[in-house]
């Protein structure tokens, strides 16, 4: 597993970064979690990752931030053609209709979580996101499949995807 | 050519560097498997064929003509494959492999040892006649619900998650069309002259089949033994009863039919499979997107072994990479031992399908330089080297049904380890006590 699929998380306030990332725990050992906490750091982050040949699997990201907000973040990553595939989340509790809809028309927001959110939810959303991005963008899932949705990613290769018999 | 072993003619030499090209290149899998399989017909063809590059006139060797080469992309083991997988595909699609497997698991109760045997059979049956590795995910899918309502520490877990890439490794012996390596093995045995009905097989190796699932059921209990007495299985759903389907149902029974009663009625089963092809096609229930999702680099890679067997036989290559050693001071189990030990080792950690392809051309020429015993020592070996093959099961990289159940987090490789290697070692005497007590009676 050479090439390292992340998990992107951008919140201002540090209390509230600090349990998101406690939260999604878990899938650290395979998605490696990087944090920012403005629009400008994710760039950075962003293009750092891309630059050493690795990917974003998913974004969680706070709408108001210091700075671009995340709706802006957002919308700019799906308006590039390597993030865009990239699994977008909002994690809010303040972005107004108007903003949303913008996340879900021009940045194919996947998923809006309000806060405060439950653990439970959290993790479900993260791995049936995950679980999306791995089976539409690697070619081998299995790596993947311990932590993500088994029975899912069994189900795709019972239908001809990844491994083969030998 | 860098060297030169006497006694062997260029032919033999170039065929040499292509077998050691395509064994290095599986070894490594430096680029994939299936496209070291053209590249063996490639080279076969510029360099061994009539119309390749190579001027053999002055020499001995008389050179095949190029469409030998690549019609092993359409030899009968292949058009049988393809059968195969077309059903296979299609019931996938119409979810027949898991209406088969609620219907064939309700006898089995709710003691959970009865499950798990019952768990093993169904992946068993389903993987004579399907991949291993689909069979493997789809049982994987049947499993994951059983071990979530196992208490977190019950050793039968483990028990579970391993018997279903066991029992799919074990059922891909019980037909011709189980598992590639077969394939490979009857392909160069049909060049041999020797045909090899798809009823013969299975009264050679479905017996095997059995009592190794038996095998691997009791070593799997004993290692870690349930602790839970009672287990229920929810066995809801429907079974799909479109027009699509029922064609589906009826040719995939006819097919099956026709195939494991080829002794009797003597229709080959390469010409059964293009029934099923033929059907399913024309009444669109596969259509042609399903045919595009067909695994065709397994045919590819099986068609790349039997080249590589051709060329081995017909440049005498085989021959003297055999000749080379001397035999007579091995006994005649002996041989087959070793043979099948290499066998099972090689696969632990190369694709089956290598194996067979690098040690059949190998075990056949042993057959054909009288060292053993004509049709049926050919025939013997064969399904040493077949079997073997699939009776290696230790590490995740063994096959793909060991990778996903490792993958899945239920199961740890060292216990995997433990039981792959009781059942491989059990597996091959077993098959060495096959080929002194029941192969040498019915072959």
């Amino acid at each position: 597993m050479e090439q390292k699929i992340y998990i992107l998380v951008v919140e201002d306030e540090p209390d509230v970064l600090d349990s998101i990332v406690r939260d999604i725990s878990s899938f650290e050992a395979i998605f490696p979690i990087e944090m920012a906490d403005t629009a400008e750091e994710a760039r950075e982050l962003i293009q750092e990752i891309l630059d050493n040949d690795h990917q974003i699997g998913l974004i969680l990201c706070d709408h108001v931030l210091p700075g671009d907000n995340g709706v802006e973040l957002l919308v700019e990553m799906q308006n590039n053609e390597v993030t865009s595939k990239t699994r977008k989340v909002l994690i809010t509790g303040q972005a107004g209709l108007k903003e949303t809809v913008r996340a879900v028309n021009e940045a194919d927001l996947k998923h809006y979580i309000s806060k405060p959110w439950q653990k439970e939810e959290l993790v479900d959303i993260v791995r049936e996101l995950l679980t999306d991005y791995v089976l539409r963008n690697v070619k081998n899932p299995l790596p993947y499949m311990q932590v993500l949705d088994s029975e899912r990613i069994a189900e795709f290769i019972r239908k001809g995807g990844g491994p083969t018999d030998n | 050519m860098v060297l030169s072993f006497p006694g062997l003619s260029l032919a033999g030499h170039l065929a040499m560097s292509i077998f050691l090209m395509a064994a290095v290149f599986w070894m490594f899998e430096t680029i994939p498997i299936y496209s070291t399989s053209i590249l063996v017909i490639f080279f076969q063809v510029i360099l061994l064929s009539a119309e390749g590059f190579i001027d053999y006139s002055s020499v001995l060797y008389e050179p095949l003509p190029y469409t030998q080469f690549i019609a092993t992309l359409a030899d009968p083991i292949i058009i049988l494959f393809l059968g195969g997988f077309v059903l296979a595909d299609a019931s996938v699609k119409y979810d027949f492999d898991k209406s088969l497997t609620r219907l064939l698991l309700q006898p089995f109760g709710s003691q959970p040892k009865f499950i798990i045997l019952g768990l093993m059979l169904v992946t068993a049956v389903l993987s004579a006649f399907m991949s291993n590795t689909a069979t493997t995910a789809m049982m994987i899918t049947v499993i994951i619900p059983i071990i979530a309502r196992m208490e977190p520490g019950d050793p039968a877990r483990i028990a579970v998650a391993l018997s279903i890439p066991f029992a799919a490794n074990i059922g891909g012996i019980a037909t011709p069309i189980g598992t590639p390596p077969n394939a490979v093995v009857i392909a160069a045995l049909n060049q041999q002259g020797v045909g090899v009905a798809f009823s013969s097989w299975m009264i050679y190796a479905t017996p095997i089949a059995i009592i190794m699932l038996v095998v691997a059921w009791v070593v799997l209990l004993k290692l870690h033994p349930p602790a839970m007495k009672n287990l229920t299985l929810n066995l809801d759903g429907k079974l799909k009863k479109s027009r699509h389907a029922i064609i589906l149902y009826i040719t995939f029974a006819l097919t099956v039919l026709l195939w494991v009663t080829e002794g009797l009625h003597g229709i080959r089963s390469s010409i059964v499979a293009l029934m099923p092809v033929a059907v399913l096609t024309l009444s669109s229930s596969f259509d042609k997107e399903d045919i595009r999702k067909l695994p065709w680099e397994v045919l590819w890679l099986i068609a790349g072994g039997i080249a590589l067997g051709i060329s081995m036989k017909e440049t005498g290559l085989a021959e003297w990479m055999v000749s080379s050693i001397s035999w007579d001071q091995f006994g005649y189990l002996m041989l087959l031992a070793l043979f099948g030990g290499v066998a099972l080792v090689m696969s632990n950690f190369l694709s089956n399908t290598v194996t067979a392809s690098l040690l059949i051309p190998l075990a056949i020429s042993l057959a054909t330089s009288g060292l053993l015993d004509g049709v049926a020592g050919m025939m013997t070996i064969g399904l040493v080297v077949a079997l073997s093959a699939s009776f290696a099961m230790v590490l995740p990289i063994s096959t793909p049904p060991n990778a996903i159940a490792i993958s899945t987090g239920m199961v740890q490789t060292k216990d995997m380890i433990v039981s792959g290697s009781i059942i491989g070692v059990i597996g091959l005497i077993l098959i060495l006590l096959f080929s002194i007590i029941y192969w040498p009676f019915i072959l």
